[in-house]
């Protein structure tokens, strides 16, 4: 069984209200993490704004954090080994890494957002 | 006073109302007639302490010479505090600075002192032996309608936030589930007319009322439906001669004749403006007597030479362009400074743009066609907020499920949205400020500007690779701490909660490392020629406020005095600037 875990940066809304600008990229992930609970992985998200601690547990996120300060957020976790960080990656490495099929009419709208994606602008 | 008040009393309203005054008046007054009373100030600047001259803090303390009174101060900025120190506290030693302080900026805004002050509301409502120990329980402060809305929403305590993902609103409040019911109680509580009442108190201006109506409706509208209105500091009907004071008595007097019928169907009371601040026990119980200092013998101004808004008018011109803000609370005033600023530089031949949110407009719109040089352009905060909640629904909302869209729609209405919306539809008039004067009568908060700076690090990316792009590049942000190219004046009013909260806001600029240039102390009797002794007593009590300004809080200020008649057109707003 595939766990996932998601140490996001840090933000204070759900909404991105305190971004400059709403991150398409942060909804399309959802949804493919929904996806992927449907299909049986385990998703975990954890917010550095809500449980530190967890960032600091974890030893390759805290060496992580260590190297960038935080710049390199999100980190994505595949059964507690780094595959991704400072992007959030998309449904098919989700995909990969978890071992499950995409179905073509699965894929979630991909917006253009492959060069253009800021982690930060999404509050922090 | 007030009469048949029921178990939990809360005063509600804008900084500067008189909340605390009449919290006090009332408690003292119950005190009196026999009552248990336990007076709770949850204000940041709670001065109850001051007001009877006793040291209150953060426990039960009786109040001397008032034997059934007991008093409560707690500060809902240090709740939020202990809230950061229990996130921050046990990784402060693990975790590198730069990734402390951007969970502390995440977790600085206005909605983590909103439910830390919530939190400490429910402690009280719901606690047995204090509700049985006690006749009345009068809190100088209540919990916002979104605060409450947000906790009456199933979806702020259930699968959200796991499915979501993110943080919200309630942020602070998570991995507290298991105070749920006690919420509910609180929540409950507040609802129940035989067990709360709600004492909207505001000023007798029409920017004071229509803040109390907006609050009514929205309380009404969640099930808080025992309320009252209560005006304060009305002038006295006697306007002896003097100009001014027969100016304020006819303003006030359309002001309240203007009210709302929802708000005019309330019950109400009006207080009489006091030639005292209402500190002592002694000024407390004269709350509900007659004005006594309507002919005390002509007493005239302790203060004079105070510097005009002309000084500062004549620095901000040596630059000959540049980007000034007003920023301060409602009704300070700050769209009446900065139309007479821009209407100023642009007397005195300098290309100047007036951007305003003032919603009635009526001060500025007169002024296009007025003088050369100026123009001026509008922002309105209730269009540029829709659009972006509409923006935000269509993008982020269309994924949600109806519980998920609920909770969105409810974050939208945090005070932060609106200070966004507004605050982008600003940064786009900001740039003209490379060629001429733009003036604007607001001002992000720090909070803001930081956590729209994408917390520094676009900043900081520019700064990295400023060698290899353009070495002029300039981020707003950049641009807002420098002082050649921006300058913030405070506005705020000759009295104490509105300069503490000024004071306050001056705190939150510099965790951005803005400093602001000066400061405007507007509405000031002390600077009129009025002769009224009402008027000349409440002029001695700014003495003390302007001194502070002066002294402590200012690079350099200005003193503008209280009008008349609305500074309607460029020459009256001259006037204004020349004092």
């Amino acid at each position: 069984m595939t766990t996932i875990t998601v140490y996001d940066p840090p933000m204070c809304c759900s909404t991105g209200v305190c971004g400059a600008d709403v991150d398409q990229q942060l909804i399309t992930f959802a949804a493919d993490l929904d996806w992927l609970k449907s299909q049986g992985v385990t998703v975990r998200r954890i917010n550095l704004s809500q449980e530190p601690t967890e960032f600091a547990a974890n030893p390759e996120v805290n060496a992580l954090m260590q190297a960038s300060g935080g710049d390199d957020l999100p980190a994505v976790l595949v059964n507690d080994k780094l595959v991704s960080r400072a992007k959030y990656p998309s449904r098919e490495e989700l995909a990969n890494w978890s071992r499950v099929v995409v179905k073509h009419h699965e894929t979630a709208p991909q917006l253009d957002t492959c060069c253009t994606y800021d982690t930060n602008s999404n509050c922090g | 006073m007030f009469t048949n008040l029921p178990k939990f009393v809360f005063f509600t309203g804008k900084g500067g109302v008189g909340k605390t005054s009449l919290a006090c008046a009332t408690s003292v007054n119950l005190a009196d007639a026999g009552k248990r009373v336990l007076l709770v100030s949850t204000d940041p600047a709670s001065n109850v302490g001051q007001v009877f001259d006793t040291k209150i803090g953060n426990h039960i303390t009786s109040i001397a010479n008032v034997p059934s009174l007991e008093a409560l101060e707690i500060d809902p900025e240090a709740a939020a505090e202990e809230y950061r120190e229990r996130i921050i506290g046990p990784i402060r030693n693990t975790l590198p600075e730069k990734a402390l302080a951007s969970i502390q900026e995440q977790l600085s805004g206005a909605c983590t002192t909103e439910i830390a002050a919530f939190d400490e509301f429910t402690a009280l409502l719901t606690d047995q032996a204090l509700i049985e120990r006690y006749d009345h329980i009068i809190f100088d402060t209540a919990p916002t309608g979104h605060t409450i809305r947000l906790l009456k929403l199933p979806g702020a305590w259930s699968g959200f936030l796991e499915t979501g993902g993110d943080a919200s609103c309630l942020g602070p409040l998570a991995g507290l589930e298991k105070q749920r019911e006690r919420y509910a109680a609180a929540v409950e509580s507040l609802s129940n007319a035989d067990l709360t009442r709600l004492i909207l108190v505001t000023r007798p201006r029409t920017s004071s009322l229509s803040e109390a109506a907006r609050t009514h409706r929205e309380l009404a509208d969640i099930g808080i439906q025992n309320q009252h209105l209560a005006i304060n500091g009305v002038m006295p009907e006697d306007a002896l001669g003097d100009p001014l004071a027969n100016s304020m008595i006819g303003r006030e007097g359309d002001a309240i004749n203007g009210i709302s019928t929802a708000l005019a169907s309330l019950p109400q009371t009006r207080f009489y403006l006091r030639p005292e601040n209402l500190v002592g026990l002694d000024a407390l119980r004269r709350m509900n007597q007659p004005v006594d200092a309507m002919h005390p013998e002509a007493t005239h101004n302790a203060i004079t030479h105070l510097p005009t808004l002309s000084h500062l008018v004549d620095a901000i011109e040596a630059d000959g362009k540049g980007l000034v803000m007003t920023m301060g609370k409602g009704g300070v005033g700050k769209t009446t400074i900065a139309a007479a600023v821009a209407v100023e530089l642009a007397a005195r031949g300098h290309d100047v743009l007036l951007t305003t949110t003032d919603p009635a407009a009526h001060l500025t719109e007169t002024l296009a066609g007025d003088i050369d040089n100026l123009e001026v352009s509008r922002i309105d905060p209730a269009v540029e907020t829709q659009v972006y909640r509409d923006h935000i629904m269509a993008t982020r909302g269309a994924s949600l499920d109806a519980q998920g869209r609920k909770m969105l729609e409810e974050d939208l209405r945090s005070p932060c949205t609106e200070e966004i919306a507004v605050f982008q539809a600003f940064s786009r008039v900001i740039r003209a400020a490379g060629r001429k004067f733009v003036v604007m009568d607001t001002a992000p908060t720090g909070h803001t500007l930081l956590l729209l700076d994408a917390t520094g690090s676009y900043h900081r990316d520019i700064l990295r690779h400023a060698s290899e792009t353009s070495a002029r590049m300039v981020t707003p942000m950049m641009r807002l701490q420098d002082p050649s190219q921006t300058k913030v004046l405070i506005v705020t009013l000759p009295e104490t909660t509105p300069v503490l909260e000024a004071a306050r806001l001056q705190d939150d600029l510099k965790r951005a490392e803005i400093t602001p240039y000066a400061w405007v102390v507007n509405a000031s009797l002390a600077a009129t020629e009025t002769t009224h002794p009402l008027l000349v007593a409440r002029a001695a009590t700014e003495a003390p406020e302007i001194k502070r300004v002066q002294e402590k809080l200012s690079l350099r200020y200005a003193v503008v005095p209280m009008l008349a008649e609305d500074p309607v057109g460029a020459c009256r707003l001259r006037a204004l600037v020349a004092g």
